[in-house]
């Protein structure tokens, strides 16, 4: 089989891990720039967002009335968790809430494991996208093309809503300086809670969006943190931009890696976040360090 | 501040002795919750209830076939009045989570401190092999119901562990011949990275390429992963008309579904060992499982009188639930028990006896006509059937289409008895 | 600061004392119940060193853990006898130590936490590849040898010297967090940039306490093979070195003696609480998450809360 066939096959399964990977991380560097709190628990919002599917799946019979919805019941108990448990600690140490966020990871997944059994769920993929499509020598599932394609739109309208409407202005003003906003007299209390909710929510569509890739399983969450995390150092913390050029890049890494190099691909992809840290904290794009 | 300082001596001190008598009550009431106390194992042994322990995962992913395995052997005892030769059937079930830390330190209770008569379990290999030189130090009888590491079979064999359920490479040698002379010569193989993936792709090969086989690739993705799209990718590029592969759980689910969602089905059989297309996995697989084809010596379509009768028996019993291959395992398991104890009049105490026992016992089962090789201690199999997964009565099943007679596992490096 | 002379060793004696003797009164099973909190409480120790007084949040402990248990999995096998068994582990992880020390203390605070977490992914990520270390099974059979004539394949043997490592390691640190050099972590914990100006050097401490904390934890990894017999990647994985952290801030960040209770109530939780109900890990996040929140001080924290500030 052609070689130029070969790679773009794999480019393609790369492009469509890399955009799971960017709705999952920009919920996390959001987070991070807005809050300075890098949510551990992410994961859990990825596995809510799956088995919330799963469940509005079963209840209403559509696909996409669980696409829809999932985020929103996930991007609530974003609010719960912001409102409840972060709050408080606001004027601790970050480092508390770095650990609160890890206490979550327990809670969530055995609270999943206890709702839902410990099974792995299928998820079916809508019928609209079931089946593959021929791309020449290439045969991609149309579920994955989907994907991609939806990922790139999700990407292109979270940067307009940052860089052109006045919510994202409140966000980028509240990342690059919160003190500074709430002496403006932004309620940057209702920010912060508005930016967890919508990390979360993207979190937790992330879930929905791989639950017919992946199915749905208890460790999910643990297991997908460390690329997105990876993904987060790498891009810059707080940067959208740095985000999706991150999951994308991380993406082709990771399939390349798997096809070609078994062995080694995953010590490379954590060599690079170590080297990113040491040697250029900010990551491609994320702020200078204040 | 003197007053303070002997205050605080005087407290940490007495908060650590009591500390120390808390830990110990905590300790007591550990022990007797957890231990019946080896006075109860002085009485006689002839009245003292058959204390069999299960090392099995009663949580997580693999919970289902702890489950299986349970209930089977439940059914069993339950069919023999929960009694054999005057003596009560007690069952100690400890979850081991999958994890061999875990599964070591339940082996250790169970052997230890609830003084089973008869260890069962466990279903990961990595605890089995663990808990191998314990079992064997200890002179305790386990019977295997699952973990299928060839290792038991061969250079860790030991007099006091017999296998009732498969070693791995038992369901994945006779598939090679018979994948080569019936769907193709050229195979892609593809296992998760860990011994029991490359022993079975091993054994596979035993039979394939005596008879002209040839391996167009091989793979192996990492344990529990969940994207196996660069693999499938490799597959189809590869050109091989076949892939025999051994996924089971989560990655089996995963696997399947990819393949079909990748539209190999198409231009490539996908045959692989049993594990791939249990009635654990098939549900959530759904009809992308069709037309898969494994290797088993189960599946609960099997005609003999025996197994009808254990399919019956069981649907009854678990409400209208298939029994799978782990049923099968955990039958047999309690089958062997409570024949080899009558055999011995319920004397446990007489270890020796009670192994000669077990190595001589046979019966039939839902399988087929049952026997430990004397060599190794590891089940014969009656038949390995090849099976293909087919809609049958609005159902995914396991059909059999074929079947290689009297598999037994080679045992290369065991001297029985060790 | 003169310490308070011999009342103050009584407790810890004491202590010591039951531990030893508990396999006389207990069965098997809650006896390995205790070595299991005493090696995972040194492992903690040592992370609170780090924690508690460095002020250096790592979740790359777990690298130092699984360095010893691998090392001493690999020379028990071959060549048994004390050198295998604890010294060269120590030594091993002491050394892996220093080379993600001189890195890692370039950075702080969530950038520790980044890098500190890549390197022992890293470490994961190898272990779990190749033949030699087992791959995914890790290694098995290891052998409790005769250290310096005691033959720890007896059981109160073992259990004598996993209690005089634990005991002496809670020593060492204890020494250590009193001495001078533990002052000096506290000041950098509480003010880098005056402790810099004062003229310490920063990174020279900070890479010390880093060494010595890895190098204990390595000695806990080793004790840890030997007593599971076995050693898996997942000695190497995030979340062990997670766990360690949950015991350290359940126990009381800072206190040392906390990280052995945390390592108490995390066991036990998992092994006796998961004999009455599967819920354990939903009782340990909840009880995780309410202590961040209301009792930052841990366990012992809320104990001294009620006995009264320390002076």
């Amino acid at each position: 089989m052609p070689l130029l066939a070969d790679l773009l096959a794999q480019a393609l399964n790369g492009l469509a891990y890399g955009v799971l990977l960017f709705l999952l991380s920009v919920g996390l560097t959001l987070i991070f720039g807005m809050l300075d709190v890098i949510n551990l628990a992410h994961g859990s919002f990825y596995m809510l967002g799956a088995y919330a599917g799963l469940t509005l799946i079963a209840a209403t019979g559509s696909f996409w009335l669980a696409f829809a919805l999932a985020p929103l019941v996930v991007g609530l108990i974003g609010v719960l968790v912001e409102r409840a448990l972060l709050r408080p600690l606001y004027r601790r140490p970050p480092l508390d809430q770095v650990l609160l966020t890890f206490g979550l990871i327990y809670l969530f997944e055995d609270l999943v494991k206890w709702l839902w059994g410990g099974r792995i769920r299928s998820i079916a993929a809508p019928a609209l996208f079931a089946g593959s499509v021929r791309l020449g020598h290439v045969t991609v599932p149309s579920y994955r093309l989907f994907v991609i394609g939806f990922g790139l739109v999700m990407a292109v309208l979270l940067w307009a809503l940052i860089e052109r409407t006045h919510l994202g202005a409140l966000i980028r003003a509240g990342v690059f300086d919160a003190e500074m906003a709430a002496g403006l007299g932004i309620d940057v209390g209702r920010v912060f809670t508005g930016v967890f909710a919508l990390g979360a929510a993207l979190g937790g569509l992330s879930g929905v969006v791989a639950g017919p890739i992946q199915s749905a399983y208890p460790s999910m969450g643990v297991s997908i943190l460390i690329p997105a995390l990876i993904v987060v150092v790498v891009g810059g913390l707080g940067s959208l931009k740095g985000s999706l050029v991150g999951s994308l890049l991380i993406g082709q890494a990771e399939t390349f890696g798997k096809a070609w190099l078994p062995g080694v691909s995953m010590l490379m992809i954590y060599l690079v976040m170590a080297l990113t840290v040491l040697l250029r904290p900010r990551g491609l794009f994320g702020q200078p360090l204040k | 501040m003197d007053q303070g300082l002997s205050r605080r001596t005087f407290l940490m001190t007495a908060s650590s002795a009591l500390g120390a008598v808390g830990a110990a009550r905590l300790g007591g009431l550990a022990a007797t919750g957890l231990a019946t106390g080896p006075w109860v194992r002085r009485a006689s042994a002839q009245s003292a209830p058959l204390k069999i322990g299960l090392v099995l995962p009663y949580s997580g992913v693999y919970a289902e076939l702890g489950n299986s395995i349970t209930q089977a052997m439940e059914l069993v005892f339950a069919r023999e009045n929960w009694t054999v030769a005057g003596r009560r059937i007690e069952m100690v079930k400890e979850d081991d989570e999958m994890k061999p830390p875990v599964g070591i330190r339940k082996t250790e209770k169970l052997i230890d401190s609830d003084k089973v008569d008869i260890l069962t379990g466990p279903v990961h290999s990595g605890i089995l092999l663990g808990m191998r030189d314990k079992v064997h130090n200890s002179r305790t009888i386990l019977i295997v119901s699952n973990a299928g590491a060839d290792a038991i079979s061969r250079e860790r064999c030991s007099k006091w562990i017999f296998r009732t359920s498969f070693s791995n490479w038992q369901p994945c040698q006779p598939m090679g011949g018979w994948v080569a002379k019936n769907v193709s010569k050229e195979v892609f193989q593809i296992a998760p990275n860990y011994q029991a993936g490359k022993d079975m792709m091993e054994s596979f090969r035993e039979t394939f390429h005596p008879v002209g086989g040839q391996i167009i690739g091989e793979d192996y993705p990492k344990l529990g992963e969940t994207d196996y799209a660069p693999y499938l990718t490799k597959i189809r590029q590869s050109g091989a008309k076949a892939v025999f592969c051994f996924f089971s759980g989560t990655d089996a689910v995963n696997f399947v579904k990819q393949f079909d969602e990748f539209g190999l089905k198409q231009t490539v059989k996908l045959t692989g060992a049993g594990f791939l297309v249990e009635p654990d996995v098939l549900p959530a697989q759904g009809k992308a499982a069709l037309g898969v084809i494994s290797g088993h010596f189960y599946t609960p379509l099997l005609d003999n009188a025996t197994n009808q009768k254990f399919v019956k028996a069981f649907r009854e019993k678990f409400g209208g639930k298939m029994p799978d291959g782990f049923a099968c395992q955990g039958y047999d398991t309690a089958e062997v028990i409570v024949r080899a104890v009558k055999a011995v009049n319920g004397n446990t105490q007489d270890k020796d006896k009670l192994v000669e026992a077990l190595a001589a016992t046979e019966f039939d089962s839902p399988r087929g006509r049952f026997r430990f090789d004397p060599k190794t201690h590891n089940v014969i199999q009656p038949y390995i059937y090849i099976r293909e997964v087919r809609e049958v009565g609005g159902t995914l099943n396991n059909v059999p289409i074929d079947k290689v007679a009297d598999v037994r596992d080679p045992g290369t490096g065991c001297t029985l008895p060790a | 600061m003169r310490t308070r002379g011999w009342p103050v060793l009584i407790a810890p004696v004491a202590l010591t004392a039951g531990i030893l003797a508990f396999p006389a009164a207990f069965g098997t099973y809650p006896v390995k119940l205790l070595q299991e909190i005493l090696i995972w409480g040194i492992f903690a120790m040592s992370l609170d060193l780090l924690m508690g007084h460095a002020g250096l949040v790592s979740f790359g402990h777990s690298a130092f853990f699984g360095a010893g248990g691998y090392v001493a999995a690999l020379t028990l096998t071959r060549f048994p006898g004390v050198l295998s068994a604890l010294v060269l582990p120590a030594l091993a992880a002491g050394v892996v130590a220093w080379l993600i020390g001189i890195l890692a203390i370039r950075v702080s605070g969530v950038y520790f936490i980044m890098l500190t977490l890549a390197f022992s992914q890293m470490f994961h990520a190898y272990a779990f590849q190749v033949a030699w270390l087992g791959a995914e099974d890790g290694l098995v059979g290891i052998p409790r040898a005769a250290l310096l004539g005691l033959d720890t394949s007896r059981p109160w043997a073992f259990h004598a010297y996993v209690v005089t490592v634990a005991a002496a390691a809670a020593l060492f640190l204890w020494r250590v967090t009193r001495s001078p050099f533990g002052h000096v972590l506290r000041g950098l914990h509480e003010n880098e940039g005056r402790m810099e100006a004062i003229g310490y050097a920063v990174r020279r401490y900070k890479l010390l306490a880093f060494v010595l904390a890895g190098t204990l934890a390595g000695v806990a990894g080793a004790l840890y093979a030997q007593f599971s017999g076995s050693i898996t990647p997942d000695a190497f994985f995030w979340t062990t070195s997670g766990e360690a952290l949950l015991m350290v801030v359940i126990g009381g960040v800072g206190t040392l003696g906390g990280a052995v209770l945390g390592a108490a109530v995390f066991i036990l939780l998992q092994s006796l609480v998961s004999t009455y109900t599967e819920r354990w890990m939903l009782i340990l996040g909840v009880t995780f998450v309410l202590l961040v929140l209301v009792a930052p001080g841990g366990i012992v924290g809320m104990i001294r809360a009620r006995v009264g500030r320390r002076g």
